[in-house]
């Protein structure tokens, strides 16, 4: 590469140090900020003061029932929604992958739903789903599968449903465009010795095409589940936790004690929790990544 | 070899049929919220529902409204301001990263981008109580300009991951030859890698400029002023307020907001795909 | 390619130095930042925007008022998040609910002590109004207006049905059960509108049925809101709510007053900002208002109101100018046309309020209750919610979930 003598550092530092100093005032002195806010009393009443507390508030978030509920919700919407977006999404690669004419337009509008912003998009699906909604409207009245109006966004599993579909909604277009990607780089001649070894269509998904985008699935998981985790803005809208905290998931219900409660101690224990064993996930998917590239 | 095209049409026919469902069952719900933003409030809650409203009850009334009555464009304004700010500033430093990480070996390499790596697994929203604290601190609360170091900070990771995969695969060669002819670290920064990485900063930047257009629970948290607030906020704010919700305006004001950034996506789709693919592919 | 890039920077270039020019542009007078809950778009919003406060600064030039609007609860939210943050504003328009947490964590301005003209100000004020303002012996606020609720009903669908109007809680129950059923479209009706489970809506079947939700002193819960009346009253509301009658706290349902203008719920139990809301979004609607139906403890709604507060960070001498001229009659006339009662004595004679249809809502605030003026009600109203929550979904009894209740209560009074 640039010899030694040619490096001239200074210049070298300047360029590095705006961005650094940015994200590590506003991102990584969070982080640790948080793990030591999580070991104190922090509400309003302790304004002032913030005395240490040892594991207090991590005993108090796993003692919490209601932390336990938005736990699951988590972990459901998490289960339901990754692989959801992620199957529709492969699905709709491998038809478009197959076709010539349109196949700009199919992507471009089965992306919309990617930049349509969550504020949005939530505010639509709660008007959708409303208990006197056009959709139990359609589902009662016009196709009759229905004999009442289903209460979508009064009930807990309803209103994460509503959550969930939206969720899928709005990821099926990004699966969509990095599978076709990984789809158009599988080497066609690979489907054609399989074709000559007397595979379907299923064969050749399952032994070409699945082998051939593996890495693009492993990648696509992190991201999804890191997503899932993150579903803040779409619970918030439709249900507000409603009834009772039963709809909350991890995000909303640590951002209701810390600014609803003032219980920041016990939401910084709770955030801490979260991104600890995400990153924990993500390191175990990350070695199966490099595993498979080995 | 008849039958064999047969199914190969059959096959095509059945792969359009599907993706004309799939794009009618996508686009739905945006369909009917344009819809209904086209008709009277009042009409909101009549029966039956409709999908499309009567042609005659077809009105423009809450555009109307958002655009003369409502603080449309102040909003509108401070949503520009923070994203184009956001974009800017963030492509400034992270290509610059970038361009060091991707290009030098240097010692800390490693560790910071060891860090980068790190924060992208962590979801945002979880570091929201010490930010906060961060922001009160530096006297950013309820500043519409405070909104943009946060933002800026938030994509710096994705966006160094990017823009270095695309300075990595800048041919040396080309470098070689300026080092050799005495520049500067600054001059190849600026003459060579910045614009053999434009592609990617460009694509990176659509990203950034869509996080900071849409972003609503940081904002929500900090700005307190009618007049800081930001698109999303105003938004969810018309929403919360009382008993009862003029959703025609909630959804006027929506088609408004997206107007910008569907355009944007329909004109720069080629990099959308590239900034998407880059990272995928990859891995 | 090239000209459609350069044309768009072209164009971003033109948008920043505009959003920069606007977000620097400000004047140097003095600003006082009036946070308050009347909706974004209501008369109550309009009246303060384009009357009250360009009245203001033209009597006291050089102060500017910046005046936001929060959603009611987010407002009580904000509040706290900003005394933690520095960031408060001059002066609140408070839910006298919220005073007693408000001064606990220090941060209103006793009023009495700072301002040497305060029991002149005060003194046109209703005593009575300003006794939501005394904590501790000293006043943390200004009385702002005064409210309570009472029964709304949709006049023809009571007639339809052939439902006098309830006025003991058993001919309420039957009234509900009655009203509730389906309309000619099909659609389901509902006989009483309820928009949330807290204690500004469960407060008053509490009392009438002549429960209560802590001991006079305010100290201990148990006994009280798991008390033989009030499990009573919590199992009626319950009871309807299964069956159909009532409706309203969903996420999904109908809002209130879309649903009671469209024919879909025929009672309901609001204040009087609720006429002028009608009359702008549903003006056919015929409807009538009657006090809440009295049960074993009366007709005792619960009563509301808001005070006007004002914080340690204020520009003191600006925010205690806005104070006085939001209480004085001139505001309170105005404010009195959108359906806030005024508690300014003189405004009380003006013409305005005089003709006004007070008089049922005036008659309430007698009997009403306030509810618990403790730091700590906010925290004991989410747990209200709660459990009222887990009653209506049948998941526990109303005995259970009030004993449980007021376990949690108890410790939050101590």
């Amino acid at each position: 590469m640039i010899t030694k003598s040619r490096l001239n550092r200074t210049q070298l530092i300047a360029l590095l140090l705006p961005g650094l100093l940015l994200f590590a005032a506003f991102t990584v002195y969070p982080i640790i900020r948080l793990f030591w806010m999580s070991l104190c009393d922090m509400s309003f009443s302790s304004m002032l003061t913030q005395p240490f507390n040892g594991i207090e508030n991590y005993k108090e978030v796993f003692q919490d029932q209601t932390f336990w509920t938005v736990f699951v919700n988590s972990i459901v919407y998490t289960l339901i929604t990754v692989p959801g977006q992620m199957a529709i999404g492969l699905f709709t690669a491998i038809l478009l992958n197959g076709i010539k004419r349109f196949s700009v337009t199919f992507r471009v509008i089965n992306y919309l739903p990617v930049v349509t912003s969550w504020v949005i998009a939530s505010l639509v699906f709660r008007y959708i789903f409303n208990t006197e909604g056009l959709l139990n409207y359609f589902l009662w009245k016009v196709v009759g599968i229905t004999s009442s109006n289903i209460r979508w966004l009064d009930t807990r599993w309803g209103g994460i449903s509503v959550a969930m579909i939206l969720g899928i909604w709005k990821g099926i277009g990004w699966n969509m465009v990095i599978f076709l990607a990984a789809l158009q780089q599988v080497p066609q001649d690979l489907y054609e010795a399989s074709e000559i070894d007397g595979c379907g269509a299923w064969g050749k998904f399952v032994h070409v095409t699945l082998p051939g985008i593996k890495g693009t699935i492993l990648f696509a998981l992190i991201e999804l589940t890191i997503g899932g985790f993150n579903v803040f803005t779409s619970i918030k809208m439709i249900t507000g936790g409603k009834p009772a905290h039963q709809t909350d998931t991890l995000l909303t219900w640590m951002y209701y004690k810390a600014f609803s409660t003032g219980k920041f101690g016990y939401a910084a224990a709770l955030s801490f929790v979260m991104a600890f064993s995400l990153g924990l996930l993500a390191i175990v998917q990350f070695r199966m990544m490099r595993n498979r590239d080995n | 070899m008849k039958s064999l095209n047969g199914a190969k049409i059959r096959g095509m026919i059945l792969r359009y049929f599907l993706l004309a469902l799939g794009t009618v069952i996508f686009t739905l719900p945006m369909i009917y919220m344009i819809s209904t933003s086209l008709r009277p409030n009042g009409a909101l809650y009549e029966y039956p529902p409709r999908f499309f409203p009567k042609w005659e009850a077809l009105t423009l009334e809450n555009y109307g409204y958002i655009l003369n009555q409502s603080k449309f464009y102040v909003n509108f304004l401070n949503s520009a301001f923070v994203s184009l700010s956001t974009i800017t500033l963030a492509a400034a430093v992270s290509s610059a990263m970038a361009f060091v990480l991707g290009k030098f070996k240097l010692k800390v390499n490693k560790l910071i981008f060891g860090f980068i790596i790190l924060t992208m697994i962590i979801p945002g929203t979880t570091m929201i109580v010490p930010q906060f604290e961060l922001a009160t601190k530096l006297n950013l609360v309820n500043q519409l300009w405070g909104l943009i170091p946060f933002y800026v900070a938030w994509v710096i990771p994705f966006s160094t991951f990017m823009i270095k995969g695309f300075m990595e695969n800048i041919p040396g060669e080309i470098m070689e030859a300026s080092w050799i002819d005495g520049a500067s670290v600054w001059t190849v920064y600026t003459r060579i890698a910045l614009p053999l990485a434009s592609p990617a900063i460009a694509s990176v930047s659509i990203f950034n400029f869509l996080t900071a257009w849409e972003e609503y629970p940081w904002a929500n948290t900090v700005i307190n002023d009618t007049s800081k607030r930001t698109l999303p906020i105003a938004i969810a704010g018309f929403f919360g307020q009382h008993q009862f919700t003029q959703w025609g305006y909630v959804f006027a004001m929506s088609v408004l907001t997206l107007i910008p950034v569907v355009l944007i996506f329909i004109l720069c789709q080629k990099f959308f795909v590239q900034g998407l693919t880059a990272g995928s592919v990859k891995g | 390619m090239r000209t459609r890039t350069k044309l768009l920077a072209a164009l971003l270039a033109c948008l920043m130095i505009l959003t920069v020019g606007s977000a620097f542009a400000e004047g140097e007078t003095v600003t006082i930042n009036f946070w308050h809950h009347y909706s974004a778009q209501s008369a109550e919003n309009e009246t303060l925007m384009n009357v009250l406060i360009p009245a203001f600064e033209a009597e006291n030039p050089g102060i500017k008022v910046n005046a936001v609007s929060h959603e009611w609860a987010e407002l009580h939210d904000k509040v706290l998040v900003s005394a933690k943050s520095n960031a408060l504003p001059d002066v609140a328009r408070c839910d006298i609910a919220w005073l007693p947490e408000f001064q606990k964590m220090g941060i209103l301005v006793a009023l009495d002590e700072e301002m040497p003209d305060f029991a002149e100000v005060s003194g046109k004020l209703l005593d009575s109004a300003m006794s939501t303002s005394v904590i501790g012996g000293h006043n943390y606020a200004l009385a702002l207006n005064t409210n309570s609720k009472i029964v709304f009903y949709n006049k023809t669908m009571l007639e339809e049905a052939g439902v006098q109007v309830p006025t003991t809680m058993d001919e309420w129950v039957e009234a509900v059960k009655k009203l509730s059923g389906e309309n000619a479209n099909g659609q389901q009706v509902w006989g009483w509108n309820e928009p949330a489970l807290a204690g500004w809506n469960i407060c008053p079947f509490i009392w009438s049925f002549g429960g209560s939700l802590t001991n006079e002193d305010q100290t201990v819960a148990t006994g009280y809101i798991n008390g033989p009346a009030t499990v009573k009253a919590v199992e009626t509301f319950a009871e309807l709510v299964k069956e159909g009658g009532i409706t309203g706290f969903n996420s999904g349902d109908i809002p209130m007053t879309d649903g009671f203008g469209t024919g879909r719920y025929a009672m309901m139990l609001e204040g009087p900002w609720k006429s002028a809301e009608l009359a702008g979004a549903y003006p056919d609607v015929a409807y009538g208002t009657a006090p809440i139906p009295a049960g074993e403890g009366g007709s005792i709604s619960v009563l509301g109101g808001e005070d006007i507060a004002m914080f340690n960070s204020a520009n003191k001498e600006a925010a205690w100018k806005f104070m006085q001229f939001m209480t004085s009659e001139f505001a309170e006339t105005e404010m009195d046309k959108c359906g806030q009662i005024p508690v300014n004595k003189a405004a009380l004679e003006s013409e305005t309020v005089k003709a006004a249809d007070y008089a049922p809502f005036i008659e309430a605030i007698q009997t009403a209750k306030a509810r618990p003026t403790v730091a700590a009600w906010s925290e004991m109203d989410n747990d209200l919610t709660v459990a009222m929550t887990a009653v209506v979904t049948g998941e526990k009894t109303a005995q259970e979930a009030m004993d449980e209740l007021a376990a949690k209560w108890d410790e939050l009074l101590k």
